[in-house]
């Protein structure tokens, strides 16, 4: 199978981003598509390891902990706001989503 | 040790095809863990053993337990879980979980500088030591910029999902 370069890398996270897509765009359930934004800024951090320890500067490690940090704000707000809707809606299916439509 | 990389590979990819095809939102959280942890253990193959730990702490930890909390919260009680607990690709992920969680505990044991080998990286690199270096010095302002962004997210969070707004 060849050493594992940061082509490897790039592909899997890549195909890991495509999956949060996929995800995002198909499903109507509310909780899985924040689970799918998850899966892409995973993706993402993936990326930036690896381009950290292949072109060997550290900064991309510290990138990903900024995007921790706003992982769990995101996190932290969305589900807020997704319980503040499911009191109004009972619901978590996006289609029923429709209170601000004109 | 490129099998260490394939394992963990198709172990995230797999996982994150359940996820994103299981039809409740529960078995959907345990596949992303299993995303995580997979992912946990490229990033200390990647010489990048703090992000590893932040990964499980964060995500693995923090993250994902709020969410299966809100899960729960949201879900209808009682029969939808004990329908969640029979189904047995719930039990396979389950049973995958562990092992990639057992596996990573040991190679982390075992050492994975021995593991990744020979590298021309500069001395130390990735240590926490240098990490620390690094974000304490040249990313400052943007660590405090992320502490007032969680402060925020935190008032934000608990004025949102209050009962009476």
């Amino acid at each position: 199978m060849g050493t594992v370069t940061l082509t490897h890398y790039i592909l899997l996270a890549s195909v890991l981003f495509g999956l949060g897509i996929i995800g995002f765009v198909t499903r109507r359930n509310a909780l899985i598509l924040f689970m799918s934004v998850e899966l892409m800024l995973n993706a993402v951090n993936l990326m930036l390891v690896a381009f950290s320890r292949f072109r060997a500067d550290l900064s991309g490690q510290v990138m990903v902990l900024f995007i921790y940090t706003v992982a769990a704000a995101e996190v932290a707000v969305g589900l807020a706001l997704l319980i503040s809707l499911f009191r109004h809606v009972r619901t978590v299916d996006i289609n029923n989503f429709n209170i601000l439509k004109g | 040790m490129d099998i260490y990389f394939w394992v963990f590979a198709v172990m995230a990819v797999g996982a994150g095809v359940f996820m994103i095809s299981s039809k409740d939102p529960l078995p959907s959280a345990l596949g992303l863990l299993t995303v995580f942890i997979a992912l946990a253990s490229l990033y200390l193959h990647l010489n990048a053993p703090l992000v590893a730990i932040f990964q499980v702490t964060i995500y693995a930890g923090a993250i994902l337990v709020l969410v299966v909390f809100v899960i729960m919260l949201l879900m209808t009680p009682g029969e939808r879980l004990g329908e969640v607990q029979r189904n047995v690709s719930y039990r396979i992920m389950g049973a995958i979980l562990g092992l990639c969680a057992t596996t990573l505990i040991g190679l982390g044991l075992k050492g994975v500088y021995d593991l990744v080998g020979e590298r021309s990286l500069p001395e130390g690199f990735g240590s926490p030591n240098q990490f620390g270096e690094l974000f304490f010095r040249n990313f400052l302002l943007h660590f405090e910029v992320a502490s007032v962004l969680l402060l925020v997210a935190l008032i934000g969070a608990i004025y949102i999902a209050k009962k009476k707004v």
